[in-house]
């Protein structure tokens, strides 16, 4: 019950900023029934995506302070087991999804038990180097299909297969993906208030104040870590079913790693709406800059040249990220 | 044997490389404590000096560290007084994702430039000789040039650091930065120094790989991983340390080469099988890990 009842109390947030949440979730609900591009469907399911990443990220990076750069890696197993399971043996996506889960979280706990020796630098470079070696071993890994990756064929399945969440149309993609997007923000928010949400944002302050009132700061990491780890791997399941096409380098690459967690320390790192502010301004900036410039001009990597210009002035100008300069203006308020 | 050698010889000529690439990384973390990420493509940058150096003038590619040493200390400095600066206000997040900020700007600016293509240097003087060490170990010219060349700017960077006043200075404030300003050391001026010697060396470092390594915008992040790993192996902010480690990450590449050798002399079928030339670099980011979870403070670190 108390669960429950902590999942859904927004009750320390402002007033207008629950107004701003409405009107947002308002949008998000009618989205598809509104007049749009399929690409700009496309975008809405990728902001949804990293949102979710970004939540993930969020409990161990911004409320615990561990600047996790591997979380690419989950995304890989995630996605690796659902495409292998459909594939090759015909498994159901509500099947092969909390089995993803379950593979991910036990190897965060293999590698989080010594990762979380290390702090700061050390922690970050390491997560980095886990990740590129798991990488390699998948691109090498015939069962998975190698560096080639593998293809999840749509037509074998129904134009709307809600067992193994094959469809035609994108508009039963974004529903799903809402429906998880909505289960994150009430996890996120039970974790805000839980017994671990507390403990990890006092490790964040002062790991030794946290061990003095008698935290087990290694065990309250890993418990996060494993948290964070299964929020990435359930969207790795679902980016297998949607994108149907998984490769290494897409799925396991250092550039997710660094994206999920741009995205979240842009819009706030450390707060409920953070990522989901983050996701909102990258993704449709990053795919709609592509479009215009990339691939439209003819300009390679221009896209990303501004993209990286936005990182640079975030870090160097705000590095608290869009919620911390509203808090700010905030504060000089009252 | 003669392939065990071959590859001890090439692991061991490799790393010297390496360790002029990781110089600039252990000076910069001793100096404040910033990892940078951007390493990597400032190597990538000196790549492309090189090979415009040499298409430009026309002279031999050994001619092109010069070049490469000068627009990689206006490089280091440009960063640091433009940007890095301002990072230093921000916490250990910010300073992180800046710096990945720098590589993709500078990664996606050379591919706006000069297009994603390989491009290579195949002319000079040391092109298609060798060295014949007798037993069937030959190594090529080019490798010996760029190894030799390294570690004399190696040592040189070494012995500013340890002789002059100027690279004393630097030391004193990686050792203590508030005693070093009591000593009326400018600190802000040390980390700009830091940052101009670690450009240079790094790409000076990619001046000396083009020879015998294609360039392309993508090859920063490789060596980026490469130079932690050997500062890790050396310890964070150690010189003579990331000198050893870099030798030793040299030979942790020539492993499937080791591998093959002991594959044809034992005749084993299994090993035969293992495809190691895919995990080249895999040993390079577990010994990083393995390093950092045994010994984080690595074989020589003084700073943790």
């Amino acid at each position: 019950m108390e669960v429950v009842r902590n999942a859904f109390d927004f009750s320390d947030f402002p007033k207008t900023d629950l107004l701003v949440v409405g009107c947002g979730l308002l949008f998000l609900l009618f989205f598809p029934l509104l007049p749009h591009s399929t690409f700009a469907m496309a975008t809405m399911i990728q902001f949804l995506m990293f949102s979710l990443y970004g939540m993930g990220w969020n409990t161990i990076g911004g409320y615990g302070g561990q600047v996790d750069l591997g979380k690419a890696q989950y995304v890989g197993i995630g996605a690796y087991t659902t495409a292998v399971m459909l594939i090759r043996w015909d498994v159901p996506f509500w099947v092969s999804m909390p089995a993803g889960v379950m593979f991910s979280v036990t190897w965060s706990f293999i590698i989080g038990y010594p990762l979380f020796r290390l702090t700061g630098h050390y922690f970050a470079i390491a997560t980095i180097a886990t990740s590129l070696v798991l990488k390699d071993v998948f691109e090498v890994w015939d069962f998975v299909g190698a560096a080639r990756g593998l293809e999840i064929l749509a037509t074998k399945y129904d134009a709307v297969d809600f067992t193994h969440l094959i469809f035609e149309n994108d508009n039963y993609y974004y529903y799903i993906l809402l429906a998880f997007f909505l289960l994150g923000i009430l996890i996120i928010n039970w974790f805000r208030h839980s017994r671990l949400g507390y403990q990890l944002r006092c490790i964040k302050d002062n790991e030794l104040i946290a061990q003095s009132l008698g935290i087990d700061v290694h065990k309250s990491k890993v418990k996060t870590y494993a948290l964070a780890t299964a929020f990435v791997s359930v969207v790795g399941s679902f980016h297998a079913c949607y994108i149907k096409n998984i490769e290494p380098e897409d799925t396991m690459s250092l550039d997710l790693s660094i994206l999920i967690a741009l995205m979240a320390m842009l819009g706030g790192a450390g707060s409920l709406w953070g990522p989901i502010i983050g996701a909102g301004i990258l993704i449709p900036l990053k795919s709609y800059l592509k479009e215009w410039l990339g691939a439209s001009a003819g300009l390679v990597g221009i896209d990303l040249i501004l993209y990286a210009l936005i990182i640079m002035v975030v870090s160097a100008v705000e590095p608290r990220g869009v919620w911390g300069l509203i808090e700010k203006i905030r504060a000089r308020r009252t | 044997m003669d392939i065990l050698i071959s590859s001890l010889v090439a692991g061991l000529l490799i790393g010297s490389v390496f360790a002029l690439v990781a110089l600039g990384l252990t000076i910069i973390f001793g100096v404040m404590d910033i990892v940078n990420f951007a390493h990597g493509e400032f190597l990538m940058i000196g790549m492309y000096t090189g090979i415009l150096t040499v298409q430009v003038t026309g002279l031999d590619p050994l001619f092109s560290l010069p070049v490469a040493l000068a627009v990689g200390f206006a490089l280091g400095l440009l960063c640091y007084v433009g940007f890095v600066k301002y990072l230093l206000r921000g916490p250990m997040v910010a300073q992180l994702l800046g710096t990945f900020g720098l590589m993709l700007f500078l990664r996606n600016l050379v591919l706006l430039i000069f297009g994603s293509e390989d491009r290579g240097i195949h002319t000079g003087i040391l092109v298609g000789k060798s060295l014949d060490l007798g037993m069937g170990v030959i190594i090529p010219a080019t490798k010996l040039a760029a190894a030799v060349l390294s570690v004399l700017s190696f040592v040189a960077v070494y012995v500013f650091i340890h002789k002059t006043k100027l690279g004393k200075a630097l030391q004193a404030t990686a050792l203590n930065r508030q005693a070093a300003r009591y000593m009326g050391i400018p600190a802000e001026r040390m980390n700009a120094l830091a940052w101009g010697i670690g450009g240079a060396t790094v790409t000076a470092a990619g001046a000396l790989l083009v020879n015998f390594w294609s360039a392309s915008p993508y090859v920063g992040l490789l060596f980026t991983m490469i130079a932690f790993a050997i500062v890790a192996l050396g310890g964070f902010g150690s010189i003579p340390g990331a000198f050893f480690a870099a030798l030793v990450v040299g030979l942790i590449t020539e492993i499937p080469g080791i591998w093959d050798f002991f594959t044809y002399t034992f005749d084993n079928d299994w090993m035969a099988d293992v495809p190691m030339n895919s995990f080249k670099y895999t040993g390079v980011y577990l010994t990083y890990f393995i390093i950092m979870v045994v010994r984080p403070r690595g074989l020589f670190g003084w700073k943790l």
